[in-house]
């Protein structure tokens, strides 16, 4: 109903416009009144039967149309003004008066990416995170954001040189708080973006991670995790695999955990994070241990790189993107069940097609050694040397801590006699190995570790001794073999 | 009002009232400061431009209304979102709308950091002095004496005195501009809508950062009537909060930041690829060390330049062919600690990086020898700096030990530092792990661009080697 009814739609053009007001949108604030200096406005004694409220009533017959009511009116659709000769009608139905299309966004479209070869360049020799860095890089990642932490910060410091030289752009953050922000900010945009910190660091982008996870945003998070809890230490430790795999924040969030071990899958894994990151909208987390950040190898590069496109759901500030809209609030209970539904459905899909891993020696093993990392390296020289004393072991090493590489074990497990875990940490590793197992109805082998806490990496001849000692057999005198 | 949705279906899904009226109090500013906001938006023509980050507190559901990018985020992390955005793509108009928690309390930091850093943003600040979404706790802008559901009694003076974020942010040298306005009148009103406009127009002339803190009512937490909330305001805001322009600067267009390149050709010259194959000068592996993974440890203190010889060396190995690593280990002070280094060489994979059995060990310093000379594997060998370590501990007779001048030698030659490559040239004699060439030119490349240096180290490698060819004779 019009309620400018002194005068009413009939009231005559002033030059100027005047308010015009649907009833059910006035909130009844009564801000436009002491607004108006002709006193044009006043409080309806009628209670509208749609909002309960008593609407104001403008008297168009005094309006001189200066507008000041109309900028005292915190409505969008509260008072507005019109020409008089516009309103001719009476309104019931707001989609008459404005309109039914809800936007003239266009439909975003995806913009593809493609892939470039790359000219054949020799092996280079790198330093893990400098291996990640330049993964990165060649991953299509021109943003970096970050803080600086040890023993992760060579990554950062890599990128700090060479993303300007690409025109790309390198944010030393206020805070890792800030830092995961402003990935969630790049991400938004549709654009690749990583970080590289450590377990402290790591802990204080959680909350944002869970941001992301919620609004689906991409990014890569490369933890080099350090010895914990609290300050710790700088040295290696594997103790955030709980953290990474079953702790990304509050509410139910999950994100691929990817554990390289050389620093050629320092490069390798950091250009699927990216693939994987943007494949599943979701957070990517590489996991290593200090050690790997630290160590030198030989690294292969990839023959092609990545020329990233521009997602379609992405809000990048150009009008091809303008409907898109990014967010972790459900205010309505059956919306965030629904979300949560989805979510749930991408990490089963994530579950099913993720899952990696590497053997070593695995066809025939009686006793599985299971460790994922640097340590895995020590637990590869412990299946030569026990094979060379003809003990029948293998390596499982998990590539992707989570979703954990059940597929790629519930085999070996038929064989095995005995598992043995090797970690640089109180066992986290094992934990997922036991959720898996358990969540496939399988019964366990008796189950051994090595374990080695606060920086100190267990050795190879540790490993030995354990496997020795779980095989029955006595350890002999550490001889010749590899150190 | 093209810049608001036709309706707004992100409201309760747009049905009913909620398709057309906010979800605001009756007489909240929030809805005034965004109407101001969207015509800005519109006068300036910059709609598809726009990216609209909404906070945490009421104005959340900011992008219900704005038909524009939005992005929601978390709780006083907007100014690091825009951050995000605003490198993603400089030519996105990037408005970080917050209120006085968000902005003032919980992200005092990234606020800081975006008003330092003076990127072309736009930042809105809504300051009630009160906690509206959460149900009326103290904020930091609340009044001294001002009752909240956390301060019942009145805000206490060990809470201190509002914060007065305007005259904070103008102090830093970033914005471009910044000013406080209000909502209370015709005119204050109008202040606002000019303020937002120019606060639009100076990032997209690419001029600065804007900061625009707006004191706005909130009658549902006041307790007050709406046009009774615009007088307190007026009455008690106003002396802790004064209105006006608290800086404005006439700043250059200079935001420019390029567009990322992604040729093929100039990333791989960036990272310091090559496709020019080393030359080898080793024959096979050096077995005589051991059959399949040799372990050097290098041990010192910082400055004895262990982790240097120790990437040589390494890399050296990977241009014979051969998988190395090398991996440092330091104490925690960044310069003058103790400095390892771990080695290995193999010929398939190596396996374990660390070392701790080596087949080698370089000590150059008392400490150090006496650390790692008992874990020397039995058949294996110690080089050390007999200048610093006159008398070396007895390691038994299944140990090489090989004392080299190194620092005396050094100084002979005019530069203490190069005491590391006289270390390197006797560990190549005393091992032939591979030949001296091989590490010599690793040398010339590594130092291709610093040659001055290069005659020295040469000559440092070399008296090194004949410094260990003595001792290995004098020792037979």
């Amino acid at each position: 109903m019009v309620t400018n009814d002194n005068g009413g739609p009939k009231a005559k053009a002033a030059g100027k416009p005047k308010p015009y007001l649907l009833p059910e949108f006035c909130k009844a604030c009564a801000r436009c009144i002491p607004a108006c200096p002709r006193d044009c406005i006043t409080m309806s004694t009628e209670i509208n039967p749609l909002t309960g409220r008593t609407p104001v009533v403008v008297d168009w017959e005094r309006c001189n149309g200066c507008g000041l009511c109309l900028s005292a009116c915190p409505e969008p659709y509260g008072l507005t003004g019109v020409m008089a000769d516009e309103i001719e009608f009476e309104l019931v139905d707001p989609k008459v008066l404005f309109g039914d299309k809800h936007t003239t966004a266009p439909e975003p479209v995806d913009i593809p990416g493609t892939r470039l070869d790359m000219p054949e360049l020799e092996p280079m020799i790198l330093k893990g995170t400098h291996a990640s860095a330049i993964g990165a890089i060649l991953a299509g990642c021109r943003h970096f954001y970050g803080y600086p932490i040890t023993p992760s910060t060579e990554g950062a410091e890599l990128l700090a040189r060479l993303l300007p030289e690409l025109d790309g752009v390198f944010v030393q953050a206020v805070s890792e708080v800030a830092a995961v922000n402003m990935i969630y900010g790049c991400g938004g945009a549709g654009l690749r973006s990583m970080t590289f910190t450590s377990s402290p660091g790591f802990s204080l982008m959680l909350e944002g991670i869970s941001y992301m996870i919620g609004a689906e945003l991409p990014g890569v998070f490369f933890n080099v995790m350090r010895g914990g809890p609290g300050l710790g230490n700088i040295a290696p430790e594997q103790a955030d695999i709980k953290l990474v795999c079953r702790g990304l924040g509050h509410g139910n969030s999950h994100a691929i955990v990817l554990a390289p071990s050389t620093p050629q899958e320092m490069l390798d894994l950091t250009m699927l994070a990216f693939e994987l990151s943007f494949k599943y909208r979701n957070p990517v987390v590489l996991a290593g241990d200090g050690y790997l950040g630290q160590v030198t190898g030989r690294v292969t590069l990839p023959r092609q790189m990545v020329k990233p496109g521009l997602p379609a759901w992405a809000v990048h500030g150009d009008a091809v993107h303008r409907k898109n809209f990014i967010t972790s609030i459900a205010l309505i209970e059956q919306d965030l069940e629904k979300h949560n539904e989805h979510l749930l459905d991408k990490y089963a899909r994530i579950s099913r097609a993720e899952q990696r891993f590497a053997t070593y020696k695995c066809d025939d093993a009686e006793l599985l050694i299971v460790a994922c990392n640097t340590p895995a390296r020590m637990a590869k020289g412990a299946v030569r040397d026990l094979r060379a004393r003809g003990i029948r072991a293998g390596l499982f090493r998990p590539i992707t801590l989570w979703p954990f590489p059940i597929d790629g074990l519930l085999p070996l497990l038929e064989k095995a006699r005995g598992v043995l875990m090797v970690e640089a940490g109180p066992g986290q590793l094992e934990d997922e190995l036991r959720l898996a197992v358990s969540h496939a109805g399988v019964r366990l082998p008796p189950v051994s570790h090595v374990r080695r806490y606060g920086g100190v990496l267990p050795q190879q001849h540790e490993i030995d001794e354990a496997a020795l000692a779980m095989t029955g057999h006595t350890a002999p005198a550490l001889t010749g073999g590899a150190s | 009002m093209s810049v608001f949705f036709e309706n707004f279906d992100r409201h309760a899904h747009g049905e009913g009232l909620k398709g057309h009226s906010t979800h605001y109090c009756a007489g909240c500013g929030h809805g005034l400061i965004q109407k101001f906001l969207a015509e800005a938006i519109e006068e300036l023509g910059i709609q598809d431009r726009t990216v609209a980050i909404s906070p945490v507190g009421c104005s959340v559901f900011m992008y219900y209304y704005l038909d524009v990018g939005n992005t929601q985020a978390a709780h006083g992390r907007a100014p690091a979102v825009a951050i995000g955005h605003k490198t993603a793509n400089p030519n996105a108009i990037v408005v970080s709308y917050q209120g006085d928690g968000d902005l003032a309390s919980i992200g005092l930091a990234e606020i800081m950091q975006a008003c330092q850093m003076g990127m072309p943003m736009t930042f809105l600040f809504v300051n009630n002095a009160i906690y509206g979404m959460t149900g009326g706790q103290m904020a930091p802008t609340t009044l001294p004496g001002q009752k909240t559901m956390t301060t019942p009694k009145g805000r206490p003076p060990i809470t201190g005195q509002p914060l007065r974020m305007a005259e904070i942010v103008a102090q830093i040298d970033g914005p471009v501009y910044v000013e406080r306005c209000a909502l209370f009148d015709a005119k204050q009103r109008n202040r606002t809508k000019k303020a937002i406009h120019k606060a639009l127009q100076l990032q997209v002339e690419n001029r600065g950062l804007s900061f625009v803190e707006i004191l706005a009512e909130c009658p549902t937490h006041l307790k007050l009537s709406p046009v009774e909330a615009e007088q307190w305001v007026k009455d008690k805001m106003l002396p802790f909060f004064p209105l006006g322009v608290k800086k404005d600067e006439v700043r250059e267009p200079w935001f420019n930041l390029g567009t990322p390149s992604f040729d093929p050709q100039r990333i791989a010259s960036v990272i310091g690829g090559t496709d020019h194959a080393p030359e080898r000068f080793g024959g096979g592996f050096p077995t005589h060390l051991h059959e399949h993974d040799v372990a050097i440890k290098f041990a010192g203190a910082g400055g004895d330049g262990a982790q240097t010889i120790a990437m040589l060396i390494t890399k050296a190995a990977i241009n014979e062919g051969w998988d190395s690593t090398h991996i440092p280990s330091y104490g925690p002070e960044s310069r003058g600690g103790t400095s390892y280094a771990d080695v290995h060489i193999a010929d398939g994979e190596v396996l374990s990086p660390a070392c701790p059995h080596p087949q080698v060990l370089v000590a150059f310093n008392p400490p150090s020898l006496e650390k790692f000379g008992p874990t020397v594997r039995p058949g294996g060998i110690v080089i050390y700096d007999s200048s610093v370590i006159p008398q070396p501990p007895d390691l038994g007779d299944r140990i090489t030990m090989i004392g080299v001048p190194c620092t005396a030698i050094a100084q002979e030659l005019g530069k203490v530092m190069a005491k590391n490559m006289v270390a390197l040239g006797a560990l190549q004699a005393a091992t032939n792990v591979f030949p001296a060439e091989s590490f010599l030119s690793m040398l010339r490349k590594v130092l291709q661009n610093n040659c001055a240096m290069l005659e020295l180290n040469e000559a440092a490698f070399e008296r090194g080697q004949q410094a260990a060819v003595r001792q290995s004779q004098a020792a037979v």
